[in-house]
């Protein structure tokens, strides 16, 4: 599985898995879970991650709670606007089947059809314990090099592309208060 | 109920025969009246003290045929409320606009055109404002099927069962 690095790549994950700048999509519930873990009871700032306001300068996505089609829109325009390497955490049992919104006109189940996802936490909702513990994983998966979601994202982007057009008709944003 | 609603609503019954208010709960009320009549009884109830339109919400009742539209009517004065109910065929929903009596009706009348279909008639703007590229039939009416439509349209996770599920036959 894990592919054979070279020794720029080993100490570039090894630095990329202990600074994480994390941008956060909160659509759903998830986002509760996210303030204790960020202060001072779990301050999640001790294992090098922290909070970023813009897509562009940060590392990891987080994507707590159920999706819409009109917001998994927005999350492929926020993904694809971060730069590499970049990785997406799911939250909840919401982006990995569902949830309870599973039979929604409106909400997609299956997150990893549309977008890579590295980590799912699951749960409804993660407990901050679990959120850190998921984070411990994913730096553990970053260090190794496994964490390869942005990768395949390039590598599949017709696949990617044709499961989000099915989905969602297109993926440009129509807003009839802007335009 | 009060005094100041008694005369409010003695004030309208003697406009409107046949209407009758009925009691849900302490300042709160509701009344059902025909589509014909209904922009000219807001329109009175406008002038009378409720001037405030919180919400226009629709019901449907598949087994009558018919939806069932509500404007709720909030009266600064007095504290009241009251759900002002009509009801209108199913198959050829059309109601007159509230637009001229409450401008923001604008906004509800057009979500529920999007979620149940009924036309507002005078109403200059029914483009869809929450739903894309949407082409069943709207989705709030019962008939809609919404486990089928997320079926179609959005996969679900394939999961192979490697544990016995509890009480099951297999486990015995």
């Amino acid at each position: 599985m894990t592919k054979q690095q070279s020794a720029w790549e080993k100490v570039a994950n090894m630095l990329r898995a202990r600074s994480l700048w994390m941008l956060y999509y909160c659509t759903g519930c998830g986002a509760i879970e996210l303030p204790p873990t960020m202060t001072s009871r779990f301050d999640m700032e001790r294992f090098g991650i922290g909070p970023m306001a813009t897509p562009r300068q940060a590392d990891i996505l987080l994507i707590t709670g159920y999706l819409s089609t009109k917001t998994l829109r927005r999350v492929v325009y926020t993904y694809e606007q971060m730069q590499a390497p970049k990785y997406i955490v799911g939250f909840g049992s919401c982006t990995l089947n569902g949830g309870i919104y599973y039979d929604s006109y409106a909400t997609i189940n299956k997150l990893d059809l549309y977008i890579p996802v590295d980590l799912y936490l699951a749960g409804c909702m993660p407990r901050p314990e679990a959120i850190v513990t998921g984070f411990k994983k994913l730096m553990e998966k970053i260090d190794k090099g496994e964490a390869d979601g942005w990768k395949r994202y390039q590598e599949n982007y017709e696949w990617y592309k044709k499961n989000q057009l099915d989905a969602l008709g297109e993926v440009y944003i129509h807003d009839e208060f802007h335009e | 109920m009060n005094s100041m609603n008694k005369k409010i609503f003695n004030e309208i019954k003697a406009i409107f025969k046949n209407i009758e208010f009925t009691d849900i709960d302490e300042r709160k009320y509701s009344v059902i009246i025909p589509k014909e009549k209904a922009v000219s009884f807001l329109e009175t109830l406008k002038r009378k003290g409720f001037s405030h339109m919180s919400l226009i919400t629709c019901i449907d009742w598949i087994a009558e045929k018919e939806f069932e539209i509500v404007y709720t009517l909030f009266n600064w004065e007095t504290g009241t409320t009251l759900m002002v109910k009509t009801r209108v065929d199913r198959d050829n929903p059309i109601l007159p606009t509230v637009m001229e009596i409450w401008p923001t009706a604008k906004y509800y009348e057009r979500d529920i055109h999007e979620f149940f279909g009924v036309k507002f008639e005078g109403n200059p703007d029914l483009r869809p404002l929450i739903l894309e590229k949407w082409e069943e039939i709207p989705p709030m009416r019962k008939d809609f099927d919404s486990a089928k439509y997320s079926k179609e349209h959005f996969p679900d996770r394939a999961y192979d069962v490697d544990f016995l599920l509890e009480g099951s036959e297999s486990n015995e």
